[in-house]
């Protein structure tokens, strides 16, 4: 349907005198046609770990092992409550003051060591882990990343008709788009949806299904303006909002509420 | 060792911060639903926050009553009016940034801006290094058994699971 529908604008914008470029433009609409196909699950990994090496550019792995293997087991036993259990799942923290957690498509998922330190047991940081998990089983990253690469494709196509050369979508394009993610964040929907789901998974590991909203009632505390929460602040809705979203999940936040919240495992594994 | 002093030194939210209820509700005098009335709140009534226990944090009222009101029904003064204070990260990325070569790289504190993730080229070892610390899932199911985990049956939502 999208193919369609690019064609017929670059139809649309084909002149009288241009049609000898028929070929070139029925290139590009297969451009377009490829980036529109579902990505396929390797190279939906392939993706995230070209995301994820970009962003330990930005900040490398704290150095703790101790840490670093007690939020991959945590992660690992939420990812095996999922509907995409075998995914090469890997966790890290990020050696970065500021507060946030990232996901990339495939599961490589990151927390910061500045949000690590506001967690005050292992539910909370399992409720973070579960939100970010929960952005790669519906893939979230990807879809916006598709969704970018339609349009700059659509775009490119018709320039490369004027221009007469070729511009065909490369890898470094996708990975670009998924990059610019990280700082400029996913659709409201597609976070309140991590939110539900998070809580859910959280549950499903046997964990007090209140870790994610009490981290976000931590965050919700803060000074909006405090610098290491803008970034955060900026490519999610506020906390408070998020708060107000999970009313829905009472039920299930309630039933699961008695489970473990493991407080002194976390500052044990912290204290390593 | 530096997490650890800093988990310690980490401001515990529940004691005694500020905040208010986002509607008229009725203290309880245990955290549940059925729990008799310990007295009632106005929308936008100020509380002190207390404690939480499971969805249900334990508030003090202005005029000294208190009792247990829902947690998500709370809101703290940082988001909607003005809060002083800062965690210290523009600080600490100043006094990186003022290093000799006027550039932030040279003393090894960065971070996670905009810029820095605009910036940022691939590192390719430690991508690696974080690919090294992966658990197994059998690891992960004893680590789980070793906390008590129990793995649970819970349905997502039926609008989120399409």
């Amino acid at each position: 349907m999208t193919r369609v529908l690019a064609l017929c604008l670059l139809l649309a914008a084909l002149p009288a005198q241009a049609q000898f470029n028929l070929n070139r433009l029925l290139d590009s609409a297969k451009n377009i046609g490829k980036a529109t196909q579902e990505i396929g699950e390797k190279e939906e990994i392939e993706i995230g770990r070209d995301m994820a090496a970009r962003l330990l550019g930005a900040a490398p792995l704290m150095a703790n092992d101790g840490v670093q293997r007690y939020v991959n087991h945590v992660g690992r036993w939420l990812a095996s409550q999922t509907e995409r259990p075998d995914l090469p799942w890997r966790f890290g923290v990020l050696e970065a003051p500021q507060l946030n957690a990232f996901a990339t498509p495939g599961g490589h998922i990151f927390i910061t060591r500045g949000l690590l330190e506001r967690m005050r047991n292992e539910s909370e940081l399992a409720g973070v882990l579960a939100h970010e998990i929960a952005h790669v089983l519906k893939k979230h990253h990807l879809q916006a990343i598709q969704k970018g690469a339609r349009m700059e494709l659509a775009g490119a196509a018709l320039s490369t008709l004027a221009r007469q050369d070729r511009n065909t979508p490369s890898r470094e394009k996708l990975l670009a788009a998924g990059t610019e993610l990280f700082s400029r964040g996913l659709d409201k929907s597609d976070e309140l949806e991590a939110d539900r789901l998070g809580v859910v998974i959280a549950a499903r590991g046997g964990y007090d299904a209140y870790g994610l909203p009490s981290v976000l009632q931590t965050l919700q505390a803060m000074n909006p303006e405090d610098s290491g929460v803008a970034l955060m602040f900026k490519t999610h809705p506020a906390p408070g909002e998020r708060l107000g979203a999970l009313e829905r999940m009472q039920p299930t936040l309630d039933a699961y509420a008695g489970q473990p919240q493991l407080a002194d495992r976390f500052t044990g594994a912290a204290r390593r | 060792m530096r997490l650890a002093l800093l988990l310690l030194l980490a401001p515990a939210l529940c004691l005694a911060e500020p905040a208010t209820v986002i509607r008229a509700t009725e203290m309880k005098q245990q955290p549940a639903t059925d729990a008799a009335a310990a007295g009632q709140l106005a929308e936008n009534a100020k509380v002190d926050a207390l404690e939480r226990r499971g969805g249900w944090t334990r508030v003090k009222a202005g005029g000294g009553a208190e009792g247990w009101v829902r947690m998500l029904a709370l809101r703290y003064a940082g988001a909607g009016e003005a809060k002083q204070g800062d965690s210290g990260v523009a600080q600490l990325l100043n006094v990186a940034r003022s290093g000799t070569s006027g550039t932030q790289v040279t003393t090894g504190v960065r971070g996670l801006d905009a810029d820095q993730l605009a910036n940022a080229r691939p590192n390719a070892a430690e991508l690696r290094k974080m690919e090294g610390y992966a658990a197994s899932r059998d690891g992960a199911e004893s680590f789980a058994a070793k906390g008590n985990l129990s793995a649970q049956r819970v349905d997502y939502p039926r609008e989120a699971a399409q």
